[in-house]
């Protein structure tokens, strides 16, 4: 009997690969792409940000056109640079982050109350492996997702803009700078919630924490009385964008590479938790 | 094979499982047997490195489990029908698990068929049966061909062709030399598919031996006889160590002394004996008597009335 036992192990560990993780990232996007519940997340996604940034350039030329009877108005919106379209095809950016941030955290949260982490676990139970390869899939889908979301509704938007004599120049460096930033601040926005979901182990918790985070705080920040709060508050995630994109530093807000620092550290801690928490407890 | 040492699970003020040892041998099946309650499935999740001992170790084929090369191939598990995302398809599913070992894709069409899941493999877990379930679980299991198998409580929820079936393939993938290891509190169901049986109440264990060990060992042989006299023969038998339990007005259970004591007994007394028969404890019984004092609550069942009250009526 044991002889039997020998020769077969012997035999099979010369035969067949293991969980390398060119693999576990195969295995996770495989499981990204048959849930019928993501694509649906997805392709709302890019709905919701090619109609925003339609009404967004509706209501943009009707505000222009009222600005050009009003000479005053027209001199004020000079002086600015005349840079009112070019924030058009990212109008939709709250949403994005909303529903992608939350399929972040629906992602892993889903592993848990499915009872799904214990065959992945028990697949791979090098458990960072597979948390990371996930993690790799959500920013890349979140990433590619809303740059593509982004690019499709400047696409739309111009004729409407031209409508109204506006000028949208989706090759422009600032239209570019735009794309991009808001694009890894959506993939930020999921990977936070990744780790929220892995943290929490729970969907509805792990989104409200994320809905908390970015868009209850800010709020409430802005409404605490006192100096703290308000300089809390350019350090929130949200805040971060404007700094990033702005054309000028503008007052009162962090520099640039401040700002990239800051998001940085939004992802970085939150995920090195969830890293810690996942190999830890018991799944 | 599974080597476990010492293993133990606490959690918080309770120990689900209290420094439990044993060896599940190739090329046998394996019945791991306790009540509800008993550590079972958490000495299996901790064989699978998803719970972590508080103390003890656990080795699968010589190594702690999450430190072979190919986990997929060296072991496969079912430890819950459940553990399945149930919005994705029973095929997706396979699929996404098996290519993390690059297991190709006819092996996943294989243990489909294998399993009977042929005609559900494209629709949403969502909607299966717990039976079908269980066929899914035990498909992922067998997904890497691995030499060890661990089922937890494959049986549930199955219907009599799926237990037939669960109980041939578990013979056949211990006959191949494979290491079976499966849990059931389903004892008839160990008496028809198990080799050898581990014990466990209250998570300690109570036996580890062949399963003939068990019900022969433990749970005491009984001698059906019939007699024309039972009272005087009742007489005549009783002494130490041998009891005498009437069933019917002239049918008694005799247990402490084997059918030739009693032969000869009613033989040197004139008592003629109509019936002698020896009767295998079964493993419910043996089973009951191990774990009487394990169980957490016990539920009072009487079979047959005690002695001489009957026997005396008429």
């Amino acid at each position: 009997m044991s002889t039997t036992t020998v020769d077969r192990r012997s035999i099979r560990n010369s035969v067949g690969p293991g969980p390398a993780f060119h693999r576990v990232l195969n295995s996770e996007f495989i499981k990204f792409r048959t849930l019928m519940s993501t694509l649906i997340l997805l392709a709302s996604t890019a709905l919701v940000m090619v109609g925003f940034a339609a009404l967004s350039a509706w209501g943009t030329g009707q505000f222009a056109e009222q600005v050009a009877n009003d000479p005053e108005a027209a001199a004020a919106m000079a002086a600015q640079g005349g840079d009112l379209a070019v924030s058009i095809p990212t109008s939709g950016i709250s949403f994005a982050q909303l529903i992608l941030g939350s399929l972040g955290v629906l992602l892993m949260s889903s592993e848990f109350t499915t009872g799904m982490a214990r065959s992945t676990f028990a697949a791979v139970p090098k458990r960072l492996s597979p948390f990371l390869a996930k993690l790799i899939v959500v920013m890349v889908s979140a990433f590619l997702l809303t740059a593509i979301s982004i690019y499709i509704a400047g696409l739309v938007s111009l004729p409407i803009v031209d409508n109204y004599d506006l000028k949208l120049d989706l090759g422009s460096s600032q239209s570019v700078k735009l794309l991009l930033v808001n694009s890894l601040y959506v993939a930020a926005v999921a990977a936070i919630g990744m780790a929220l979901g892995t943290i929490v182990r729970n969907s509805a918790g792990g989104i409200m924490s994320l809905v908390g985070l970015l868009f209850v705080a800010p709020i409430a920040f802005q409404l605490i009385p006192g100096d703290f709060f308000k300089e809390a508050n350019k350090y929130l995630p949200t805040s971060t964008i404007s700094p990033l994109t702005a054309v000028e530093h503008v007052p009162e807000t962090l520099e640039a590479w401040q700002a990239a620092l800051v998001l940085g550290a939004w992802v970085v801690v939150p995920v090195a938790l969830a890293m810690v928490l996942l190999k830890k407890r018991d799944v | 094979m599974i080597e476990a040492k010492g293993l133990t699970k606490v959690y918080g003020e309770k120990t689900a499982v209290g420094g439990v040892s044993f060896t599940v041998q190739a090329g046998r099946v394996t019945g791991f047997l306790g009540p509800n309650g008993a550590g079972k499935s958490t000495t299996m999740r901790m064989i699978m490195g998803l719970d972590s001992p508080s103390a003890g170790s656990v080795t699968v084929n010589g190594e702690p489990f999450a430190q072979h090369k190919a986990p997929l191939r060296e072991i496969g598990a079912l430890l819950d029908a459940k553990a399945v995302h149930t919005s994705r398809t029973a095929y997706n599913h396979l699929l996404a698990m098996a290519a993390t070992h690059s297991i190709p894709k006819s092996r996943v069409r294989e243990v489909i068929e294998m399993t009977g899941l042929g005609d559900v493999a494209k629709k949403k877990v969502k909607g299966f049966s717990l039976g079908m379930g269980q066929r899914l679980g035990i498909a992922a299991a067998l997904l890497g061909d691995p030499q060890t198998i661990i089922l937890d409580e494959p049986v549930n929820g199955l219907d009599p062709e799926g237990v037939v079936w669960v109980r041939n393939l578990v013979k056949y993938l211990a006959s191949e030399g494979r290491t079976v290891f499966l849990s059931s509190h389903l004892m008839s169901e160990m008496a028809l598919t198990a080799d050898h049986l581990i014990v466990i109440g209250r998570g300690k264990i109570i036996a580890d031996a062949p399963i003939a060990e068990i019900i022969t060992g433990k749970g005491h042989a009984r001698t059906r006889v019939r007699t024309d006299q039972p009272e005087r023969l009742m007489q005549l038998l009783a002494g130490t160590g041998v009891s005498v339990e009437v069933h019917e007005r002239e049918l008694l259970e005799v247990s402490g002394l084997d059918p030739r004591g009693i032969a000869r007994t009613a033989l040197e007394n004139q008592v003629m004996v109509y019936e002698l028969t020896p009767l295998q404890a079964s493993l419910e019984e043996a089973y009951m008597e191990l774990t009487k004092d394990e169980v957490e609550y016990h539920s009072h069942i009487t079979t047959g009335a005690s002695v001489p009250a009957q026997a005396g009526g008429k």
